[in-house]
């Protein structure tokens, strides 16, 4: 009977992830949006069986635009919606899609509630929609940062799979968080102008422990891709140490000047490389005091 | 788990050995299912890495997932305190009498240590910052009961897997009130987990863990760390 549901289970979630990879063009966006959403509804246990590494991250390709929050409410759908009939569409979803209409305005507005207002508009929305946002600008900064990161694991997805098959070499440590902290980075070139102000909205008080969130799954999953399995306190130190990286370049690369922030990958170069040479000098010395050999 | 795969084994080899056969619909592994000496149920298939997932499934929602990351944290955290434990007291008692005893008992640990690290690397489950803590209080507990000599070594063992089976058994009854279907791999393992450190405990007791004198206040003083250790791994 458990093996029946379950069979029956992943059927649906496997119509659902059909439904939502074809979710691309946005006019059609609303019409799958829908009736995806009301196969996932329909099921109970939504997500599809994702405990290896492969699936858990085909399923977050397909849900490329939203962010995880989005997500959990379609499933458990608390009926906040009040949006109008056959758009399923819950509250949290709206405001991802205006988010995302916003980001266009930022270079104009700045990351605020005016880029918010005009992001609506675009969508057929009246202005005063941003009644809806108590802490707009900080929510926009977090939407772009939660699809910069989900961004990031697609890509770091697709590399593991290439390696996987056999169609690409896996790089050494220090090379794939090279690669990993400047393709993140990247994705701020656009809004590079105004990036200084989101940063200081992260600052904020009550966006702290959101951006201190997002910060932590960021350098979790880059970690995970490097191949880090490790079960102690190297667990920490490793992701302490590419947090100070992460964020001591983004500090340089808001200040660059140089062409194609050259001096911005400079700089990552030769912090990955002091702390892969501390990491060399830490163990060398352990194995002169003999205690590299524990347990 | 390879302890139930060789019983299940055993069981089929004797004639009449009860087992039942099943097969999952989704991966079509077939999966035995016999009842072993003592009244217990297990389940053991030889095939158990081609399922379509690990030891714990896929978390509905956040909730579920933190449960499952705290239980798995916990564990992970409890027997690497005990692992450290049985190092001190080989430190101290590993060229007496005990010590090949001490050694059986902290190679079972180990493989336990072994297991955690697995399905939390699998799970990505973050590890407790406490570790180091553990490492160094687990060590000072193990090196100071054995030099009290064998019997406070033994009490030692005692306090503690009791308090370890404890634990588990909560765990256990927490899952089975949830959902036994859900959780059945890791229903298991802390099952065959549980049995071997109610193994140890029972061994301490053979091995005169009571004649220590101050047996009493020994026991309740380290079960009393124990609960705080567990309360404090959880979260942390």
């Amino acid at each position: 009977m458990a093996s029946l549901l379950r069979v029956l289970r992943t059927g649906r979630a496997f119509r659902g992830l059909g439904n939502a990879l074809t979710r691309q063009s946005g006019s059609l966006r609303r019409g799958f949006y829908g009736s995806a959403l009301r196969l996932e509804n329909e099921s109970k246990s939504d997500k599809p069986p994702s405990s290896s590494s492969t699936m858990y991250h085909e399923h977050y390709q397909a849900h490329p635009n939203e962010k995880g929050d989005s997500i959990r409410s379609n499933m458990s759908y608390q009926d906040q919606s009040g949006e109008h009939g056959e758009e399923y569409e819950t509250e949290e979803q709206l405001q991802a899609r205006i988010f995302t209409a916003a980001l266009e305005f930022v270079q104009q507005y700045g990351w605020s509630m005016e880029a918010i207002a005009a992001g609506a508009e675009t969508l057929g929305l009246s202005s005063a929609s941003t009644g809806m946002f108590s802490n707009g600008a900080g929510d926009l900064v977090l939407h772009f940062i939660a699809q910069c990161n989900s961004n990031l694991t697609d890509i770091l997805t697709e590399q593991h799979k290439h390696v996987q098959l056999g169609q690409a070499e896996t790089k050494k440590t220090s090379d794939f968080l090279r690669d990993a902290v400047e393709c993140r980075l990247r994705m701020y070139i656009p809004y590079i102008e105004t990036w200084p102000q989101a940063m200081s909205i992260l600052l904020l008080p009550h966006n702290i422990p959101h951006s201190l969130k997002h910060l932590s799954t960021l350098v979790d999953d880059i970690w995970y891709y490097a191949g880090d399995r490790s079960t102690d306190m190297n667990w920490y130190t490793k992701r302490a140490a590419l947090t100070g990286i992460y964020n001591t370049t983004e500090l340089v690369m808001v200040q660059d000047s140089s062409p194609d922030f050259q001096d911005t990958w400079n700089f990552l170069d030769n912090r990955i490389q002091d702390v892969v040479n501390m990491a060399t000098t830490i163990k060398q010395l352990k194995n002169i005091a003999g205690m590299n050999q524990r347990q | 788990m390879q302890r139930a795969a060789n019983t299940a084994l055993h069981g089929c080899a004797q004639a009449g050995g009860p087992a039942v056969f099943s097969r999952c619909f989704i991966c079509r592994v077939t999966v035995m299912t016999l009842r072993v000496g003592g009244g217990r149920s297990v389940t053991a298939s030889p095939w158990q890495s081609s399922r379509a997932y690990g030891v714990i499934p896929p978390p509905r929602d956040p909730e579920e997932k933190e449960m499952l990351h705290r239980i798995l944290r916990v564990d992970h955290a409890g027997e690497y305190g005990a692992n450290r434990i049985y190092a001190g007291q080989m430190a101290v008692l590993g060229r007496t009498r005990t010590g090949p005893l001490i050694q059986e008992m902290w190679d079972q640990e180990k493989k336990h240590l072994e297991k955690f690290n697995e399905i939390l690397a699998e799970n990505r489950v973050r590890p407790t910052a406490l570790l180091p803590l553990w490492n160094i209080a687990g060590f000072v507990l193990g090196a100071s009961t054995a030099v009290l000599g064998k019997e406070g070594a033994m009490a030692c063992t005692v306090a503690v897997e009791e308090s370890i089976s404890e634990h588990y058994n909560s765990q256990i009854r927490a899952l089975m009130e949830k959902d036994p279907e859900r959780y059945i791999e890791l229903l298991n393992i802390i099952k065959e987990f549980r049995d071997d450190e109610m193994d140890h405990h029972d061994t301490g007791l053979e091995h005169d863990a009571e004649t220590l004198p101050g047996y009493w206040l020994l026991k309740n003083a380290i079960q009393l760390g124990c609960k705080a250790a567990i309360y404090v791994s959880q979260r942390i």
